[in-house]
């Protein structure tokens, strides 16, 4: 007691700088201990939830399992199915259990198809959990509203398009892209309506996996594309390029055409190779006429497409080049040419001999 | 001088040090708030990602991996092996053998069926010329092998070599003894094709210390802690730094550094301004220093980003002497690159990366050990002066150890409550006691080899990397 009065008179006496360090030396003591038991119970919080989720884990599984192998009722859900759902939704209550419920329901979905994945989709409409992810729908925290709509894709909930879409100029762009790919994975190509009206970016990475998704569809035939090619977002053009592509549209070569007068350097970087795979060869003059304009990158993609499209008329364009400032440019110009003119492209002058030029026409002979 | 001057003198050191220390509390509190509001906000926009629609995507864009390789024979065909199992579906692997003297080249070609290939170098960066040539693999399950045989040039020169040969849009330079994750390429390309308001020109990820882990067939196991205090004080340090300072940086858009043991860049960028500097050792921090002045002096927008997962895990010195060495380059590095682009610093024309990062960088990264030594010297003078109060001086040092402590928990709690790596029971009380004693038992080694760099960059001009002796990944296999 007199030492700890002893201390206080000593606080009491000094300057108000060293009371503030001994009173932050005192704060940070106390964090220390509240954060050591707090890392001790944390620690053993996230072991035991491990174990326990695995255990719950095993247990759904064995009930999904169960009723998916369960005897069919022509009248109805067999007593033997209706115990599960019965179990489910005693399950479903609690959020902890709901998580590994559809986490369970996932992996399993994702394991199996044909009739037994229907009979998951069902078993999940049968159950709350439905209901569960369509009021995450109205949540105002965008990351619960992504991840209801991306349940509701993996459970092919068609019926929820309505609320869903509400969402496609949603704020933010994680919720959006599940817009998209719950639009498409559930109404494949028609899902690409949205495109229509989209008025913010599509980015490349949304764009691979709306593309991946249309190329797993077992019906290939894609909707009329050219109100997407004009469209006055950029984003949506590129896609379109992107489906005309893979899609080999050779009926849009019109509108391709069009878009070589394109203002944004993006959008005409990835229109030449989709000319070159579609053999648009009306496009090569007018490139060729806009060729000094052009960027270094559209430039390098030009002699791309032409490698593609080389034809006789192409030659003294393509001897203008073979100087050109640009290795590619270069390389491909001289490639071209002892393609068109083999005589000419071995009579070529080799100086200075430590030159990229001679270096490529050496490469270019011996390859 | 009479007392009164000397006393004026002793106040105004007085106060400059208790500014300097609430300025780098304060600094430090500032970063982990940003950091753990960037991590988290990564892991709620990541939880709905489907990596596996980019992996197995023929129009995702095309990766090169350049690993230098210099006298890594013990390892180099396992490190490879590794490299080759990425899961990305359009990437190459590019290891430079930079003048290696033992026999790393044969061993490659002898395990990956090489054999030399007539390969048209476009050289937009100067590189030191080739020594045997280029190889490619005749076994077609290698054939995203390119090992390039060069003169030796250091590790800058590698990697601009590498960066002449590769054909892909992006490039991930990874010290070739890194082991990095499956998933690691796919995640790290994602700002660059997410973003479409800026362009991403560099993403950096988090390194991990693979000391004591099980790793077998390039593939990483089982996390342990290690036994010796060195090693496990890297750990607690690697997970503040990476997970409480960088992701800070990285909301800020602040970033100058990414680890050079992986990162990816936009190679035409990485081009334009000429490559790595092959006269710095700090060529990991000097080039996203370079890339940020350059997209700046251009008005382009532009961001570095960061990736908290812990995708790409290392070895890291177990004894003090190569520890000491590693940090002297570091510091070398660090004054080398701050020295060279010193015109950055307060200029308001390179905006937050002029009036932020670098003045941050120069005040409390820079000048952290100096301001530490003469603080020492000060504390020494003022008990030869018997000016020393030395409750004063204890409630100080208390303060500042526990806010060290503090900091480290934070680290660490940042680190359970996302990642969770170090799982195994019992690994967790080793995390706190290094978080105590650390800065007993490992500072003073910081300490020492930062002033020891600042010595060699002053009086040792031709001290270059030093030497990493490595016992390698692959040997840390369960048995």
């Amino acid at each position: 007691m007199n030492k700890f009065q002893y201390f206080l008179e000593y606080y009491n006496g000094e300057p108000l700088i060293i009371q503030l360090v001994w009173m932050v030396s005192c704060l940070l003591f106390l964090a220390v201990i509240i954060l050591i038991i707090y890392l001790k119970f944390l620690r053993v919080h996230l072991r035991e939830n491990e174990k326990i989720t695995e255990k719950y884990t095993k247990d759904y599984e064995l009930l999904l399992i169960t009723y998916l192998y369960a005897e069919t009722d022509e009248n109805g859900v067999s007593l033997e199915r209706q115990s599960v759902i019965n179990e489910l939704e005693k399950g479903i209550k609690n959020t902890f259990k709901r998580k590994i419920i559809v986490a369970t329901f996932l992996k399993l979905g994702n394991e199996i198809t044909g009739e037994m994945a229907e009979s998951i989709h069902d078993l999940y409409s049968q159950t709350k959990l439905k209901k569960y992810a369509l009021s995450k729908l109205k949540n105002r925290n965008w990351y619960i509203i992504a991840r209801g709509i991306r349940e509701l894709t993996l459970f092919h909930v068609k019926d929820a398009h309505d609320q869903v879409v509400k969402h496609v100029n949603h704020s933010r762009r994680e919720v959006r892209k599940e817009v998209q790919l719950y639009l498409v994975n559930l109404f494949h190509f028609d899902g690409l309506k949205f495109l229509d009206d989209l008025q913010t970016p599509l980015s490349e990475w949304d764009q691979i996996q709306l593309l991946e998704e249309l190329q797993k569809l077992e019906d290939q035939q894609i909707p009329d594309i050219s109100l997407w090619l004009r469209s006055a977002n950029k984003y949506v053009v590129i896609f379109a390029l992107k489906l005309a592509k893979i899609y080999n549209q050779f009926g849009m070569k019109d509108v391709l055409i069009e878009l070589i007068s394109q203002k944004d350097e993006k959008v005409r970087l990835e229109l030449i190779p989709v000319l070159s795979h579609l053999h648009v060869i009306e496009a090569k003059e007018v490139f060729k006429n806009n060729f000094n304009e052009s960027s270094k990158d559209e430039q390098i993609a030009f002699f791309k497409l032409l490698e593609n499209l080389i034809e006789p008329s192409d030659e003294p364009f393509i001897i203008e080049h073979i100087y050109h400032e640009n290795f590619e440019v270069k390389y491909s110009a001289l490639k071209l040419l002892k393609v068109l003119n083999a005589a000419k492209f071995e009579n070529l002058e080799l100086t200075p001999p430590e030159s990229d030029f001679v270096k490529i026409v050496e490469f270019i002979k011996n390859n | 001088m009479d007392t009164s001057t000397i006393n004026i003198i002793l106040l105004i050191f007085h106060y400059l040090f208790f500014i300097y220390t609430v300025s780098v509390i304060l600094s430090y509190i500032v970063l982990a708030f940003f950091s753990i509001v960037e991590t988290l906000e990564y892991q709620k926009k990541n939880r709905f990602v489907n990596y596996k629609e980019i992996l197995s995507s023929s129009i995702s864009p095309s990766i090169s991996i350049i690993a230098p390789a210099y006298n890594e024979s013990l390892n180099i065909i396992e490190n490879v092996r590794s490299l080759l199992s990425n899961h990305y579906a359009n990437y190459d692997v590019i290891i430079v053998n930079d003048g290696s003297k033992d026999d790393s080249l044969e061993k490659l070609i002898e395990a990956y069926s090489l054999v030399k290939v007539d390969y048209l170098v476009n050289e937009q960066i100067p590189t030191k010329p080739l020594r045997e040539g280029i190889f490619k693999s005749t076994n077609p399950a290698f054939e995203k092998l390119i090992v390039v045989d060069k003169e030796n040039g250091g590790k800058s020169d590698a990697l601009n070599m590498g960066l002449n040969l590769s054909e892909s849009q992006y490039t991930a330079c990874i010290d070739v003894d890194c082991l990095l994750l499956e998933d690691a390429l796919q995640k790290m390309i994602k700002p660059f094709l997410e973003l479409t308001d800026v362009q991403v020109i560099a993403t950096g990820g988090v390194i991990r210390i693979a000391n004591a882990c099980t790793i077998k067939d390039g593939k990483l196991l089982d996390v342990d802690m290690p036994k010796s205090m060195l090693e496990r004080a890297q750990i607690l340090e690697y997970i503040r730094s990476f997970l409480l300072g960088r992701m800070a940086w990285s909301r800020l858009n602040g970033l100058l550094v990414i680890s050079g043991a992986f990162g990816m860049f936009d190679k035409k960028i990485a081009i334009e301004i000429g490559g790595y500097d092959t006269n710095t050792v700090g060529e990991d921090m000097e080039i996203i220093v370079r890339m940020r002045r350059h997209m700046e002096e251009e008005k382009r927008k532009y961001k570095v980003a960061y990736i908290p997962d812990p995708l790409c895990w290392t070895e890291a010195p177990d004894n003090y002497k190569i520890f000491t060495s590693q940090r002297n380059r570091w510091t070398r590095g660090t004054i080398e690159v701050l020295r060279k682009h010193r015109k950055i610093g307060l200029n308001p024309k390179y905006r937050s990366l002029g009036l932020v990062s670098f003045p941050f960088w120069f005040i409390f990264e820079r000048m952290a050990p100096i301001i530490e030594v003469v603080g020492i010297i000060y504390f020494c003078v003022l008990m030869y002066l018997k000016a020393l109060r030395w409750d004063y001086a204890f409630v100080f040092f208390i303060s500042a150890y526990l806010f060290t402590v503090v900091f480290s928990l934070v680290a660490i709690l940042s680190e359970e409550q996302t990642y969770h790596q170090y799982k195994k029971k019992g690994t967790g009380i080793k995390l706190i006691i290094t978080s105590l004693i650390e800065p007993f038992i490992f500072h003073p080694f910081v300490l020492y080899a930062a002033i020891k760099g600042n010595f060699d960059y002053i009086f040792n001009k031709k001290k270059k990397w030093g030497v990493m002796t490595r016992k390698g990944l692959s040997k840390k296999e369960a048995v």
